[in-house]
């Protein structure tokens, strides 16, 4: 059976980064609840084409929750309502009928809109760009279990790796912080054996790199991992802090 | 230096002197209310400790200073960091709902620091510059009892005392806060011990808020009974 909804969006639009916006209020009809989210911006983006009206912005890819490029605050809350879920596996049953949706861009002085939804995140570039990275003598693959980890760093790791980098953590951060980011980045490298090279010298360059970028504080709220997609954990933001004030203060 | 100079501007490295400089000051405030629960000993045991401690200056001036200085760098630091948080969003969401994840502690941090700041200052007029032999000493048998009269006569009014108590509330509230976020700047987070961490911020906030609290509310009974 075919359940439909019908909803108010408000929307965030504006054309250019210096645009100063406004929100624009738009009806949708017969929205199929196991629709996505997106799916149903793309609904409404064909009317709006058909009408010849500029259709609203906003970034995907992969649409399986995995890439990390989609993403909007949907009712105040970073990737909608859902608990661990990216905005494209957000799906309309978790609407009634009726519902007013807000739909805003990330909003951080380290992401600026480009246009309505979208959000320039080439700031998460140069933080990787400034560390997130190892050197390895390249040539084939190398044996798998050649290089024995630590079962406990081998997880850790991996669940750090698990970031997309969709920059909910710095949209839902009261201070628009990137640690959460940040860490994860660095906690999946600095973990393992092939980290260890550069740990010190990574955690001190992708840290001065966040500042630099505008990104705030971190003040242990913890927003960020309650809206994360991937459930990363603080405590790789503890180990964060652990890192850079051991490579500042050792010789 | 060059290192030690870029720590002490990063982001990390600011909010982990904002956390020493904070645990510098619970030590001071755990010191501070023994001290105090020296008032349930009577006059004459308050008065002697306080004299012991004011006959340690100048030499106890350096202390003071250094106090002051740990103080001042806690809240200017912590300023700092308030307006870099602030310029990092420059426009503000239409709707943002907050999850379940921010105690009510960490929601009321800049009300409790606030509230503090203020309350250090009225604090320091109100027991440590006055005449603690002045007329504000005399008790109602009309003799002079010193610091512990000033105390005892202050707690007497309700509203002091009721403003005495909601900045103790504040402080409990605000330590709550900072142990548990002590831990997590400088990088203590364990599966095991981040549980820990956070009852033993919960269970000293809430003995030294009603440890302070406690002697308002024992000088109100006891005035009101007499």
């Amino acid at each position: 059976m075919k359940n439909t909804i019908e909803l108010t969006l408000k929307v965030w639009r504006q054309k250019i980064s210096e645009d100063k916006g406004k929100f624009e209020t738009y009806e949708v009809k017969d929205i199929d609840t196991s629709m996505s989210f997106l799916e149903m911006l793309d609904v409404l983006n064909e009317k709006l084409t058909l009408e010849g009206d500029e259709p609203i912005a906003f970034d995907h890819d992969c649409r399986e929750g995995v890439c990390g490029m989609c993403g909007a605050i949907v009712n105040g809350e970073a990737h909608g309502p859902q608990k661990a879920t990216t905005l494209c596996q957000l799906h309309m049953r978790k609407f009634k009928n009726k519902d007013t949706v807000v739909i805003e861009p990330w909003r951080a002085k380290g992401f600026p809109v480009i246009k309505d939804l979208v959000v320039d995140r080439g700031s998460f570039d140069r933080i990787i760009a400034a560390g997130g990275y190892i050197s390895v003598k390249t040539g084939s693959a190398p044996e798998a279990n050649n290089q024995p980890i630590k079962h406990e760093n081998a997880e850790l790791a991996f669940d750090a790796a698990a970031c997309i980098g969709c920059g909910a953590c710095v949209a839902a951060c009261p201070n628009a912080s990137a640690m959460l980011f940040t860490s994860a980045k660095i906690s999946h490298l600095n973990l393992l054996p092939q980290g260890q090279l550069e740990a010190k010298e990574r955690v001190v360059q992708m840290v001065e790199k966040m500042d630099e970028e505008g990104f705030g504080n971190c003040s242990n709220e913890y927003e960020c991992e309650a809206a994360c997609p991937k459930e990363i954990s603080v405590s790789n933001i503890a180990r964060m802090n652990r890192e850079y004030r051991d490579a500042k203060f050792s010789v | 230096m060059s290192n030690l100079l870029s720590y002490f501007k990063s982001s990390i490295g600011k909010k982990q002197i904002v956390a020493v400089t904070g645990l510098m000051l619970i030590l001071f405030i755990v010191g501070h209310l023994a001290g105090n629960l020296i008032f349930y000993l009577g006059p004459e045991a308050f008065n002697k400790y306080a004299k012991k401690l004011s006959d340690l200056r100048p030499g106890f001036y350096v202390v003071e200073f250094g106090l002051l200085v740990v103080f001042v760098v806690h809240m200017t630091l912590t300023a700092s960091i308030v307006l870099e948080n602030i310029k990092s969003r420059t426009v503000n969401y239409n709707v943002k709902k907050s999850s379940n994840q921010r105690s009510l502690s960490t929601r009321l941090m800049p009300f409790t620091g606030t509230i503090l700041i203020a309350f250090v200052v009225w604090h320091l007029l109100d027991f440590t510059f006055t005449d603690k032999h002045g007329d504000a000493s005399v008790l109602q048998d009309g003799m002079s009892y010193g610091l512990y009269g000033v105390v005892y006569n202050a707690f007497t009014d309700p509203i002091h005392s009721g403003l005495y108590i909601i900045a103790m509330f504040s402080l409990g509230f605000h330590l709550n806060h900072g142990i548990q976020s002590f831990a997590q700047t400088f990088g203590f987070s364990s599966p095991t011990y981040t549980p820990l961490i956070k009852n033993i911020s919960q269970w000293t906030a809430i003995v030294i808020t009603l440890s302070f609290s406690s002697i308002p509310v024992y000088v109100l009974i006891q005035f009101l009974s007499s």
